[in-house]
C-alpha cells in the first residue's frame, strides 16, 4: 500500500519501464504481504502460496508495459495472483490440500496468547477451506483484503451483482461452517 | 445452506448501523468480522527465503543475448551436426558440465539418507571464477564456487543437496550466465531463458 511521501505506483512503474529494474523491489515490498496472505488463504499452503506470489511478480515484471493503468497496479497484481491460484486449484482440488490436518502455526514467542491466536486461525481456516473456491475468493477479497466491489470486478472479471451474490453466499457458508465447528 | 438475515449483510456492507440489530444477528456479524480479522493476520515469511529475494534474483539475471541464443541453437543436437558446426561454436559447446551422483565415500562430504551429491563440472578456459547458481541457493551467484586446482580450465564442485530436481546455470567471472548445454534436461523459465536441470537422487537407496 502506498504511504504518503512514497512514490506512487505509477511513478515506480515508470521508473522500472525506463530501465531502473531495482525499483521493482519497491512494488514487491509494498504488496508482498497482502498477496502472500491472500494466496495462502486461497491455497491453504504457505509454501505453495509463496511460489504463486513469486511467479506472479515475475509475470507482472515481464508484462509491466502492458499494465494499462499503473495507478491501479494493486488490483492488477491481485488479478495475476488470483489467476495463479485458480490455475493451481484447477490442477489440484482443494480436497487434496490437507488443510484440516495442518497444525496451527504459533508465533515464535509461543506464549499463551499466540497459541490461542493460532488455534483461532486454524479454526477459521478449516471453515474457509470448506467453501467453494469462488466463494472463498470473494470473501477474502472483500473482507480480508478490503477491496471494493469495483476492484473485485477488475480482479476477477466478474460482474458486480455476481460478486455481491458470491459474497453473500460465502458469508452464509462460512457462518454455518463456524457454527458447526463451535 | 441456511440463508442469513438480510440485515446481517446490510450491516457488514455498512448500509445499516449494527447497533440496532437484534442480539442474535449482531452475534453473527461479530462472528464473521472476527473471522475476517483472524484471516487478515500476516502470514509469516516462507521458509525458503523471501519472495522479494527470489523475484529480484530472477530479474537481475541477464536476459539471453543473441550470442547466447545462437550458441544454444548451435549446441542443440537437432540443429547442426558436429561435422558442419563452426569452430567458435565448438568453443562455446566446450563449456561442458556433467552432473552425476557420486556414491558417498571417504573423500566425499557426509550425505544424509534423503540427500545426494551433485557434481558440477564445466570447462571455461581463461575464466577467473566460476560459480553455480540455481533453485537450490535462490539463484545467488556468489555462494557455490567451482575450483580449477590444476589450472587446466576444467572447473569442479561437489554439492550435497536434498533429493529433488533443481534448475541451475553457471556464472562465469561473476557476470556471464551460461547454461549447461549438455545437461540431461532443460526447462524454460518465466523469462524465456533455458535453465539446466539436475535431478539429485538419495545416496542411500
Amino acid at each position: 500500500m502506498e504511504v504518503r511521501g512514497d512514490p506512487s505506483d505509477a511513478d515506480v512503474v515508470a521508473r522500472v519501464l525506463s530501465g531502473d529494474h531495482e525499483a521493482f523491489g519497491l512494488l514487491i515490498r509494498r504488496y508482498e504481504a497482502g498477496l502472500l496472505r491472500f494466496a495462502t488463504r486461497m491455497l491453504g499452503d504457505r509454501d505453495v502460496a509463496a511460489d504463486a506470489v513469486a511467479e506472479s511478480f515475475i509475470r507482472a515484471y515481464r508484462h509491466l508495459a502492458s499494465c494499462r493503468e499503473p495507478a491501479r497496479l494493486r488490483t492488477w497484481l491481485y488479478r495475476i495472483v488470483a489467476n495463479r491460484c485458480k490455475s493451481y486449484l484447477a490442477r489440484r482440488r482443494m480436497a487434496d490440500v490437507p488443510l484440516d490436518d495442518a497444525p496451527p502455526v504459533a508465533d515464535p514467542t509461543d506464549n499463551e496468547a499466540a497459541l490461542e491466536r493460532a488455534e483461532q486461525l486454524g479454526l477459521v481456516e478449516r471453515a474457509l477451506a470448506r467453501l467453494a473456491s469462488e466463494k472463498r475468493e470473494a470473501f477474502l477479497l472483500k473482507h480480508v483484503e478490503g477491496l471494493s466491489y469495483q476492484e473485485m470486478a477488475a480482479v476477477t472479471g466478474e460482474r458486480i451483482p455476481t460478486l455481491k451474490m458470491r459474497v453473500h453466499r460465502a458469508r452464509e457458508a462460512l457462518l454455518q461452517a463456524l457454527e458447526e465447528q463451535a | 445452506m441456511k440463508p442469513i438475515d438480510p440485515r446481517v449483510h446490510q450491516a457488514l456492507d455498512r448500509e445499516i448501523a449494527r447497533e440496532g440489530l437484534p442480539p442474535e444477528l449482531a452475534l453473527q456479524v461479530a462472528r464473521l468480522e472476527a473471522a475476517a480479522a483472524v484471516l487478515g493476520t500476516a502470514v509469516s515469511q516462507w521458509a525458503g527465503g523471501s519472495v522479494e529475494a527470489r523475484v529480484m534474483a530472477a530479474i537481475r539475471r541477464p536476459a539471453p543475448s543473441r550470442m547466447w541464443r545462437l550458441a544454444r541453437w548451435l549446441a542443440a543436437p537437432h540443429s547442426v551436426t558436429l561435422r558442419i558446426r563452426p569452430a567458435w561454436s565448438l568453443a562455446l559447446a566446450a563449456a561442458v558440465a556433467l552432473v552425476t551422483l557420486l556414491p558417498a565415500g571417504d573423500e566425499t562430504p557426509s550425505v544424509g539418507e534423503q540427500e545426494g551429491i551433485a557434481q558440477f563440472v564445466a570447462r571455461f578456459p581463461g575464466a577467473n571464477s566460476v560459480h553455480v547458481a540455481g533453485s537450490f541457493n535462490d539463484w545467488r551467484s556468489g555462494t557455490i564456487p567451482l575450483r580449477d586446482a590444476d589450472h587446466d580450465g576444467v572447473w569442479r564442485a561437489a554439492v550435497v543437496l536434498p533429493a529433488g530436481a533443481y534448475e541451475y546455470m553457471f556464472v562465469v567471472d561473476g557476470e556471464r550466465w551460461v547454461p549447461d548445454h549438455l545437461a540431461d534436461r532443460t526447462v524454460e523459465d518465466d523469462f524465456g531463458r533455458e535453465n539446466s536441470v539436475v535431478i539429485v537422487r538419495p545416496a542411500a537407496r
